[in-house]
């Protein structure tokens, strides 16, 4: 007999699902549905954070005496910088807020799951949009440095059967990306909800009011699936997109003179 | 209700893709702007501090060259000055002994005539005395006046007979 109420929060997780996100509001806007979901306000959330956190660290910047802030933000500025202009060279380097907004997105994103809310990029969509710039921008570069003719020619390359197969890859690149970031963070949160889940329920095949093993393990394993997965799913994430659009064009020495 | 747990949903493409523009700007706008200006200036900054720095250095190697030719010549006419210096202080002191020399010579001359000359006066004297003693021994002797004038060749017989002053 249960001489104190344990309460609901602390007896750990009665049930596990595996589902998408929380559909908030739909719109009907001529005829099609527009879904408000739960990750916008969170990637509102995420926006805001970043945005703030990048306005904070810009405050009274100075050429001389620089504050720790300061430092921050410029260290921050030129190691991206740098990555772009590594990876994908000089003219890319317009480019360079790009990669680090969905750099930062993708982590912040991933790493607000630790909140107990669910990850923006275990939303297969999310991905699938930044997925879609790079298509985008693989395109484009494709037609701009060869031409619209080119750019068809390049699927009947080397030979006229390799059609379907070369517009597959067109279209796996993109669909592998989102696919693995997807797959890597959705996945983690998963094993983590089974690992809570399971080890909840042993807690309680034993007879223990509250799940005091999910106390330990879980935060080792997350140390793995949360943290890590998370920087390096976002990091992958955008080598590979500056990769792909840098091999799209000619390489920076034999590009012509733009801008 | 819920969306499945791989749907691909085209309101939160929109959203996300929207969110996507909006951090992308805000970055290049509260970030990348105002630090990538901050690093421009420093660059300037710093360019400008070399270029100050290797105009400084040109100018002290001008100054140095230019001070150590000074200084060449400098050592040059102060040595050429000792060597005119001691060259004159050399011929005057020459010049000094010569003079003390010739005066101590003419001086020894001067003295040696007037010694001799006051010999002679000496001489003299003495021989005018000495005649008159003889003229009066003489007359003493004699017995009578012997004019001096009239026997002046015997006298100067007798005292060179007598014997030299000297």
């Amino acid at each position: 007999m249960a001489i104190l109420a344990i309460p609901k929060v602390l007896q750990g997780p009665e049930e596990l699902s595996v589902d998408g996100p929380k559909v908030i509001k739909t719109f009907d806007i001529f005829g099609f549905q527009i879904n408000f979901t739960e990750t916008v306000v969170l990637e509102w959330i995420v926006i805001g954070v970043i945005l703030l956190a990048a306005f904070l660290l810009t405050r009274n910047l100075k050429v001389r005496n620089v504050s720790k802030r300061q430092a921050i933000a410029e260290m921050a500025v030129e190691a991206i910088t740098n990555l772009v202009r590594d990876t994908m060279g000089k003219r890319w380097l317009w480019f360079t807020p790009y990669i680090a907004s969905v750099f930062c997105f993708s982590i912040f994103g991933s790493l607000i799951s630790l909140f107990g809310v669910r990850a923006v990029t275990s939303d297969f969509s999310v991905l699938l949009s930044w997925a879609a710039v790079t298509f985008i921008l693989i395109t484009a570069t494709k037609i701009r440095y060869g031409g619209i003719g080119g750019y068809l020619k390049g699927f009947v390359d080397p030979i006229p059967v390799m059609l379907p197969i070369n517009i597959l890859s067109e279209v796996s690149t993109p669909a592998a990306m989102a696919l693995r970031h997807f797959g890597n963070i959705a996945g983690g949160s998963i094993i983590m909800g089974l690992i809570y889940y399971g080890l909840a329920n042993l807690s309680h095949m034993i007879h223990l009011q509250v799940p005091v093993l999910t106390v330990g393990l879980p935060a080792v394993l997350s140390l793995y699936f949360d943290l890590f997965s998370d920087f390096m799913q976002a990091f992958i994430f955008i080598m590979l997109t500056m990769v792909f659009i840098s091999n799209a064009g000619p390489a920076d020495d034999e590009a012509p003179q733009t801008n | 209700m819920k969306l499945g747990f791989l749907s691909i949903d085209p309101g939160t493409i929109l959203f996300t893709l929207a969110n996507t523009l909006i951090l992308f700007l805000g970055l290049k706008h509260f970030l990348f702007k105002p630090v990538n200006k901050i690093l421009e200036e420093r660059q300037t900054a710093v360019d400008q501090t070399l270029r100050d720095a290797e105009d400084a250095r040109d100018r002290a190697e001008t100054a140095e060259t230019e001070y150590r030719e000074k200084l060449d010549k400098a050592k040059e006419e102060s040595a050429e000055l000792m060597r005119n210096a001691t060259r004159k202080a050399q011929k005057r002191s020459d010049e000094i002994i010569a003079k003390a020399k010739a005066d101590a010579a003419g001086i020894m001359q001067q003295n040696a005539e007037e010694l001799e000359r006051e010999k002679r006066r000496a001489e003299h004297e003495l021989r005018g005395e000495v005649s008159g003693l003889a003229v009066m021994v003489a007359e003493k002797v004699v017995g009578r006046e012997i004019n001096p004038e009239d026997h002046a060749r015997l006298i100067d017989e007798f005292i060179d007979s007598v014997g030299d002053v000297q």
